[in-house]
């Protein structure tokens, strides 16, 4: 095991009308213990020059160090931190989840749907299930100049 | 405007050979601005009682919401770590949230029904879960529509 720990810390000033301090720091466990996660691929960094969507974590196959199918758990207590490193605000990555082979944004719990866009700078951290055919973490840059995205997942 | 940053440290001294220290801050903006997010659902504490799934940011009315932006926190503060809560946008899983994980992602709300957040805890015994968006979308609750 592996002691993993993540701080998110939010604030401002003049968001509302009294300060807002946010403070919260995990340790990334196995899924119903205080066993630390053991596993992750590594800091990954992918230069993308198209807005063709791509399969960033494609389920069912392994690729860099994630998990395979066979070694993913419904009860997986995984996490995922994505990072497009640019600096524009006007372009972005956005980034879903689902089955890459579908239709976007059906709701009917096996489909794809876009949870949001990261600009330059911006970062994401989930949890993570790799479940087969609906655990595809998604990715198309908004522009076809050269982004770049980062990211790491951590797993059981 | 406002002035909202968000940090993350990612630190393991043992997950590999070598030690990982990851950092980064970044200012919360409206969509394609450098203008800060203005309005915020305020960091909520509720403690649940029930696994009836439930949803603390239904959706804007409406279907285009292509200049709005926002960010979402959830954390599941339980000390049982065998208690989680399940996060769906739409029908789709996200993920477990176990005792003390939390979680940071964009949001970009598409249509009613589509893409809300919802929650599902494991448990009826009573569990902490806290949540917050921070956001310039028009029409968040309690204006919206609950899927």
């Amino acid at each position: 095991m592996a002691t993993i720990n993540a701080t998110l810390s939010v604030s401002s000033s003049d968001l509302s009308s009294n300060t807002l301090s946010l403070s919260k720091t995990m340790t990334m466990t196995k899924a119903g213990t205080n066993t630390g996660l053991e596993f992750s691929s590594g800091l990954i960094r992918r230069k993308l020059t198209a807005t063709t969507e791509i399969d960033l974590i494609p389920t069912g196959a392994q690729v860099y160090g994630t998990p395979q199918a066979s070694d993913v758990t419904a009860g997986a207590a995984g996490k995922l931190y994505i990072k497009n490193t640019g600096s524009s605000s006007t372009d972005y990555i956005s980034v879903g989840l689902g089955d890459a082979t579908t239709p976007n944004e059906l709701n009917d719990g096996t489909s794809k749907i876009t949870l949001g866009h990261l600009y330059g700078g911006e970062w994401m951290l989930i949890p993570y299930h790799g479940k087969a055919d609906v655990g595809d973490v998604l990715v198309a840059p908004s522009t076809a100049e050269t982004t770049t995205v980062e990211w790491i997942l951590f797993f059981e | 405007m406002a002035t909202t940053t968000a940090s993350l440290t990612l630190t393991s001294t043992d997950l590999f050979d070598d030690s990982l220290s990851l950092s980064n801050t970044s200012t919360l903006h409206k969509a394609g601005t450098t203008i800060g997010l203005d309005q915020t659902t305020g960091l909520t504490k509720t403690y649940v009682t029930a696994t009836t799934q439930f949803d603390p940011f239904p959706v804007v009315k409406g279907t285009t919401n292509a200049g709005e932006n926002g960010r979402v926190y959830i954390a599941n503060l339980s000390e049982d770590e065998t208690e989680y809560i399940i996060v769906t946008i739409g029908d789709l899983v996200i993920g477990r949230l176990y005792a003390g994980d939390f979680m940071w992602m964009p949001w970009s709300p598409k249509a009613q029904h589509v893409n809300d957040i919802e929650i599902t805890p494991s448990v009826a015994t009573g569990m902490w879960v806290e949540f917050m968006a921070i956001h310039n979308f028009a029409n968040i609750y309690p204006d919206s529509d609950d899927s």
